[in-house]
């Protein structure tokens, strides 16, 4: 029988080995859907363009001159907030999460020229505080410095100074006009509003996909210990037949785990009142982007299966490397919020060139350049991973 | 006499960075309907010798010779469950059967004679990890038997199970040796050494310490013996001291 009948054969047992594993078939496809649904909650708020509400704000004035007072009468008119005694009761307020930031305005906050600065303010953040909100916070903060020291100005200026000053509500020097739109390159290419489902699910694909390492080790292991690697050759197997039929499996399997990503994005998501992933993706594009990213993660699985002795050392091996990987790549925690140092890192892992890929797939409208050159990476990586993973495999007689 | 099918002449091997040989100038030959009871202490050398007849290891000197059929087929029975407990006996046996290079239809067929021989119809369906000790030490030996082996080399296939099955499997033995198959059967079991074996051969640190048929065995030589019986033998060959 040729090696390619003996690998479909293997093919076939696999499956049916995979059928009957409940907890693998969890790790593949319960793990990484749960995932997936609570990111694309929980950074509903941060992964996109739409406005951050100004956080519960809570003032404290040690400053006694009437600027500051009616500086922060007017911020509370507008924008809403709180004032509070003393530094003490506004902590109070922030450990009880009746408000979620406090802006204290310092003794001397005006200088002896009478000009407010604003390293005389303080802002006190909750632990909760939603980064992008505090973020709000003090810009406002600042851009209402800014034009107090303008009005400042102005009126120093003299009679001709008013004139810079807003016709309509005499309160702002040069006022905005409304809030600026912010667009995501995503958004400007695709003409919809971004989200975080729709940068959740390559990731979660992605980190799911590489843990079929568990499975794979796991029968790879039991096979080898059992002796029935060894058995296999006898019936004249060859052990690229063996890799080949493995290889085969598990990638079929990891096209099973994106339909099962894309129907929770599509549909379940929405369905529990998220936002829903958009599908109109460059369709070869993604088939190359699936492939490559599914031969390394097979690959590496391989690999590790190859190597170790007892499924205890492969699945901590396996699945500490999956998470050390996905923390690196930007899975865990999403590339926007890293610094840039940390982002650079992540570009040099196998998830992070399948994140890149796909990213670009799923975001935007991807061309070669873009594509190829992580494709072409995740492939070569699944290659050494094969080439290394073949040296132990072959010698199936060293498993008697 | 049935003619020899398989041979070891002055085989002599040593696994990599061991300073010991595992098999020192083994010879054994197989003829058709023999069945040959290999003995020896743990780490004598059985196992070894089993994978250089199976063809998984080479000798670094010496030969092991297929004679008058180069196309000889011979089974291994390894003393491990070597299958997938989490399938059922029929998927397992469908498995093997499907890597063999024979038509479906001789595929049908020997899988329906290895359930008779094993006696495995009413496990078909149910997987392994479920079934006893007994059930898969015959789906073990049904797997060999797919190959429809010429010779077959069982390592221990009776560990672990209660005397019905054991009886049944040396009944089996028998009936596959009346059939015309040479049969090499490593066993730490005497008595059913005794009960089986034509010729016994003993290892002890990978030379043979005896060998012959059993009844000339046990009379013993000039220095040696008579033997009341095949412990007593083994244990003047092998001695007392107890092993890694």
């Amino acid at each position: 029988m040729g090696a390619l009948n003996q690998a479909i054969v293997i093919f076939g047992k696999e499956w049916r080995l995979l059928l009957r594993n409940p907890h693998g078939l969890a790790v593949l496809f319960l793990m990484p859907g749960i995932f997936l649904l609570v990111m694309s909650f929980a950074l509903k708020n941060t992964l996109t363009s739409e406005d951050i509400a100004l956080p519960q704000t809570g003032w404290v004035i040690e400053e006694q001159s009437p600027l500051a007072a009616n500086w922060s009468n007017d911020w509370i008119e507008r924008k809403g907030g709180v004032r509070f005694a003393s530094r003490k009761s506004l902590l109070d307020a922030l450990r009880a999460r009746q408000v979620q930031a406090g802006v204290i305005v310092q003794d001397h906050w005006v200088d002896a020229k009478g000009t407010p600065r604003i390293e005389r303010i303080e802002l006190w953040l909750s632990n909760r505080i939603q980064p992008a909100s505090a973020g709000r916070l003090r810009a406002e903060v600042t851009a209402s410095m800014l034009q107090l020291q303008l009005k400042g100005r102005v009126a120093a200026a003299g009679p001709f100074g008013s004139m810079l000053l807003d016709d309509a509500s005499r309160a702002d020097v040069f006022a905005a006009l409304g809030p600026m739109t912010i667009r995501y390159l995503y958004e400007i290419e695709s003409g919809r509003k971004m989200t975080a489902v729709q940068q959740s699910v390559p990731a979660w694909l992605i980190f799911g996909m590489y843990f079929v390492v568990i499975p794979l080790t796991g029968v790879l292991i039991q096979e080898r210990n059992d002796g029935t690697l060894a058995r296999l050759s006898t019936f004249g197997v060859s052990p690229f037949a063996i890799l080949g039929g493995k290889l085969l499996a598990f990638m079929a399997l990891n096209w099973v785990q994106l339909l099962l990503m894309l129907w929770v994005g599509r549909w379940l998501v929405p369905l529990l009142g998220g936002d829903a992933l958009y599908l109109d993706l460059q369709f070869t594009w993604f088939l190359l982007m699936v492939f490559a990213t599914s031969a390394s993660a097979v690959g590496l699985a391989l690999l590790i299966g190859a190597y170790t002795r007892s499924f205890d050392h492969a699945a901590a091996l396996g699945g500490g490397a999956n998470v050390v990987l996905a923390a690196l790549a930007g899975i865990m925690v999403p590339r926007p919020l890293m610094p840039a140092a940390m982002q650079t890192v992540s570009e040099w892992s196998p998830m992070g060139w399948a994140l890149d890929g796909m990213q670009a797939v799923f975001l935007g409208a991807p061309d070669a350049s873009q594509i190829v050159p992580k494709a072409a990476l995740l492939l070569l990586f699944a290659c050494a991973c094969l080439l290394i993973a073949w040296h132990p495999i072959r010698h199936l007689d060293r498993f008697a | 006499m049935t003619p020899v099918v398989l041979a070891a002449e002055a085989v002599r091997y040593r696994y990599p960075q061991q300073t010991s040989l595992a098999l020192e100038d083994v010879n054994l030959s197989l003829r058709r309907g023999e069945i040959l009871g290999l003995l020896g202490p743990n780490g004598s050398g059985k196992s070894t010798l089993i994978n250089l007849l199976n063809g998984l290891r080479e000798p670094q000197a010496g030969s092991v010779r297929r004679i008058g059929n180069p196309h000889l087929r011979v089974a291994w029975v390894p003393q491990e469950y070597a299958y997938y407990p989490q399938l059922t006996c029929r998927e397992n046996l469908h498995f093997f059967a499907s890597l063999l290079a024979v038509s479906p239809q001789e595929r049908a067929t020997r899988m329906d004679q290895v359930v008779k021989a094993c006696v495995l119809d009413e496990f078909l369906d149910k997987q392994l990890r479920h079934c006893s000790g007994g059930v898969r030490r015959r789906v073990n030996i049904a797997i060999g038997l797919l190959q429809a082996p010429d010779v077959l080399l069982l390592d221990e296939p009776t560990v672990g199970v209660d005397p019905q099955t054991r009886v049944f499997l040396l009944e089996q033995v028998r009936q596959l040796a009346r059939q015309g198959a040479a049969i090499v059967y490593a066993t730490h079991y005497m008595d059913e050494a005794m009960a089986v074996c034509n010729d016994i051969l003993i290892l002890d640190h990978g030379r043979v310490v005896a060998s012959g048929d059993l009844a000339t065995l046990l009379k013993g030589t000039a220095g040696a013996g008579p033997f009341a019986n095949l412990e007593a033998l083994f244990m003047h060959y092998t001695r007392r001291l107890l092993r890694d």
